[in-house]
């Protein structure tokens, strides 16, 4: 699987405006939200699934990246939000470094194969420091993809 | 290399392109009067990856690969009863580790003359050229392959 196939430029933040984890999640999955056109209900489940899954242990990987991820049924198929942050923020990494490179992934049960290739890829590509550096100063959704598809 | 082909492998993902490729598979299987199995690959190696890189827990890796292997079960259920409609015998085998290479040691193993699979993705940039499973095993494998694309005749004829 290419994650340009699941790239969606409404579900690309560039500038994320959260200053703390809880206010970063929030935001991601919110976006996941505008641009799935998810209802309230639905929203918070989301929400709460992200969060349990980070109360496990924390989804920052280092390198100022961290993946979010959870699966979820009130969504047929996976859906990846990818979030920039100008501020760092702290999301008790194992670096101790803190993140600007945020990605949210989000599927059903029965998608469990494309969610691992998912989270592969995304690891793949920002073991890159350069990736993640020109990731980083990307000022568009489509300056994002762009990215990606090079 | 035997023509026609007696002893057809067909890989299966879970995506529809290999749900095509399993429905060739039957039909060659069927013209041929050749042997024809469907293999599944639970990807634990991408699996072992993600732990070591920190995104998954050990326990959600348990949880991830017990969800794999249902879908294993599922997809080689749906290949059975693909290949009863066409009264045609298929070997189901599930196995865990590097797709690519699980298949390559089975094609030498078994004396496999043809390996089945849907399709190769797009190049969609220079970072996924050499990731996907069906296209290593295309560079690798020591027998023929064919790639399946979606075709909705051929979905027709099995309903």
């Amino acid at each position: 699987m290419n994650l340009v196939d699941i790239l969606d430029e409404k579900l690309i933040k560039v500038q994320l405006i959260g200053k703390t984890k809880d206010e970063i999640l929030d935001e991601l999955v919110r976006t996941l939200a505008l641009g799935k056109d998810l209802n309230k209900h639905e929203f918070e489940k989301v929400l709460l699934a992200v969060k349990n899954r980070e109360e496990l242990g924390s989804t920052g990987i280092g390198k100022g990246i961290c993946i979010p991820h959870a699966q979820s049924d009130v969504f047929d198929k996976i859906s990846l939000v990818v979030g920039v942050s100008k501020e760092p923020i702290d999301f008790d990494s194992p670096d101790n470094m803190k993140s600007r490179l945020f990605f949210l992934v989000v599927a059903p049960v029965s998608a469990a194969s494309a969610h691992v290739e998912v989270l592969a890829a995304i690891a793949r590509s920002c073991s890159s420091s350069v990736f993640r550096r020109m990731l980083e100063k990307c000022k568009s959704s489509r300056e994002v993809i762009q990215l990606f598809s090079e | 290399m035997a023509v026609p082909f007696k002893n057809i492998l067909v890989y299966i993902d879970g995506s529809e392109e290999s749900i095509s490729a399993m429905m060739y598979g039957i039909l060659l299987a069927k013209q041929n009067n050749a042997l024809l199995a469907a293999m599944y690959v639970v990807n634990t190696k991408a699996l072992a990856d993600l732990v070591k890189v920190g995104i998954f827990l050990d326990l959600e890796k348990n949880e991830y690969q017990r969800d794999l292997q249902k879908d294993a079960e599922r997809y080689l259920k749906h290949s059975q009863k693909l290949a009863k409609k066409k009264e045609v015998v298929v070997s189901c085998i599930t196995e865990e580790g590097s797709a690519h290479k699980i298949v390559r040691d089975y094609i030498k193993a078994n004396d496999v003359d043809l390996l089945v699979i849907g399709g190769v993705s797009a190049i969609r940039s220079r970072r996924d050229e050499l990731n996907s499973e069906t296209d290593r095993m295309l560079r690798t494998v020591p027998c023929p392959v064919m790639l399946v694309r979606e075709d909705e005749d051929l979905w027709e004829s099995f309903e």
